[in-house]
């Protein structure tokens, strides 16, 4: 169990290093997600419609667009110079290859959307600092569904031959349930509310980590094999 | 040829056509009943009107893309688990009827609704969960265009067969919470089976329930040959190939 553990820490340390020594990948996920707060601030007018509505939606839509372009880094970069044959050749198990890479894009996820809180604070006006306990439960328990799901269809997508266009067309009809989800708890829980009183989304999102993580762990040897 | 191999293929050629045969007659004796119970054994309803008898179409047609869906969840649990090229090919095919049928009942609805609610669309729970089956197993498809023949395009489909089905109670749920227009549940109610419609209705509801059934193992069992028949085409292309 502690090797295990050790490998899947292994894996997630090599994908930090990365990024530390590249630094394409989150940089060019904050300005996307930067951007596509942006575009929606254009296309609804803010002085019309209550941002405390709007703007939870449009900080999912945000996160789940720009973690998109994480997920299609993730395992596209493991297919240059055969990266991914060599983790395979490691003496390790193929779920701790899953583990690890799906930990590092939730931290990668949690650090973007560290950061982009503070421009959706600014941009929409929203205190967000007055709810930010359950604000943060919320991001924690959707971004792990979208990293789960994501990680296992962003592995599988990368053997096909066009695997950006694939992956948010298998990723985003199944993300409904998050998406919906997500974006109801988050206006819940900004206009003030408490999450006990919405115990049945919170329960249904954490059905979804779980059920999937189950999938996942189950199928992944189907797809990470040469 | 040797007269050996004559009657081997005659005798496919035998098999082949009578398992679809049987099914192909007891099919258009179905759709012949239900056409005739919808548009003479059935009353006009008193309310909609004519329009109504829509709903022998589209709840069928709804039926059969849900009962299509499921099968390519157990045909894909099964293909992970034992590894034959049986179980995808009936995913495969159950997957193209599906779709087929699913794209029916999201034309037949508005058509319905435009008269009856006043709107085409309506974001309800049973449209919107009809809606994004509809792209789940639209990408289901695309991806198995998408890669080459062989074991990796069955793993994934099935993968994605498999996660597809699981999420569908998620789905339902969430656009359940989320916002319904559309008639609450008439044939099994909670004061037992069928004390909600008329029992003419109800009859021709399940004539056509059991025609579309029918013609979904006929067109299943259709695919399933051409699929079969590619197979051997290219045994036999690989056989001559080296056997010069």
């Amino acid at each position: 169990m502690n090797s295990y553990l050790g490998q899947i820490k292994a894996i997630l340390w090599k994908d930090f290093l990365t990024e530390y020594k590249t630094r394409e990948l989150f940089s060019s996920m904050f300005v996307f997600a930067v951007l596509v707060i942006l575009i929606f601030i254009f296309s609804v007018d803010l002085s019309l419609v209550n941002s405390n509505e709007v703007g939870p939606g449009v900080l999912w839509v945000a996160v789940i667009f720009a973690g998109t372009l994480g997920l299609n880094r993730s395992f596209t970069l493991e297919k240059e110079d055969s990266g991914l044959q060599g983790l395979l050749l490691a003496p390790i198990d193929r779920s701790a290859i899953y583990f690890g890479k799906m930990l590092s894009n939730l931290v990668f996820f949690l650090i973007m959307e560290a950061f982009i809180l503070p421009v959706f604070m600014v941009f929409f006006n929203i205190d967000l600092l007055a709810n930010l306990g359950p604000l943060l439960f919320v991001l924690l328990i959707g971004t792990l569904g979208f990293s789960i799901l994501g990680t296992l269809l962003s592995s599988l997508s990368s053997n096909l031959k066009t695997r950006e266009i694939m992956l948010p067309l298998l990723l985003y009809p199944l993300m409904v349930p998050i998406a919906i989800g997500a974006v109801r708890l988050t206006s819940h829980v900004l206009g003030g509310g408490e999450l006990g009183d919405m115990m049945n989304w919170v329960g249904m999102i954490l059905c979804f980590d779980v059920i999937f993580l189950a999938v996942s762990i189950m199928t992944i040897d189907h797809i990470l094999e040469e | 040829m040797s007269s050996a191999e004559e009657t081997d293929e005659q005798e496919i050629a035998e098999k082949s056509d009578e398992g679809p045969g049987l099914l192909l007659w007891l099919t258009a004796a179905g759709g012949i009943g239900m056409l005739a119970a919808v548009f003479i054994f059935v009353p006009t309803e008193r309310t909609e009107g004519i329009v109504q008898r829509i709903m022998y179409f589209h709840v069928p047609c709804a039926w059969v893309a849900f009962f299509a869906f499921f099968i390519v969840f157990i045909c894909s649990i099964l293909f992970l688990w034992r590894r034959e090229r049986e179980w995808d090919i009936y995913a495969h095919a159950s997957a193209e009827v599906g779709m087929l049928f699913c794209s029916l009942v999201l034309i037949t609805g508005p058509i319905w609704a435009k008269p009856i609610w006043g709107i085409w669309w309506t974001w309800d729970p049973r449209l919107t969960l009809t809606l994004v089956l509809w792209l789940i197993y639209a990408a289901y498809l695309m991806l198995r265009l998408q890669t080459g023949e062989g074991s990796t395009r069955a793993k994934y489909s099935a993968i994605i067969g498999i996660v597809g089905a699981l999420d569908i109670p998620l789905i339902h749920f969430s656009v359940l919470w989320w916002g319904s227009q559309h008639p609450s549940p008439k044939i099994i109610t909670s004061e037992g089976i069928g004390t909600g419609i008329d029992n003419s209705m109800g009859i021709t509801l399940l004539v056509s329930l059991g025609a579309f059934t029918l013609i979904y193992f006929l067109l299943v069992s259709l695919r399933v040959n051409i699929e079969k028949m590619k197979d051997e085409i290219d045994r036999l292309k690989k056989q001559r190939l080296y056997s010069h």
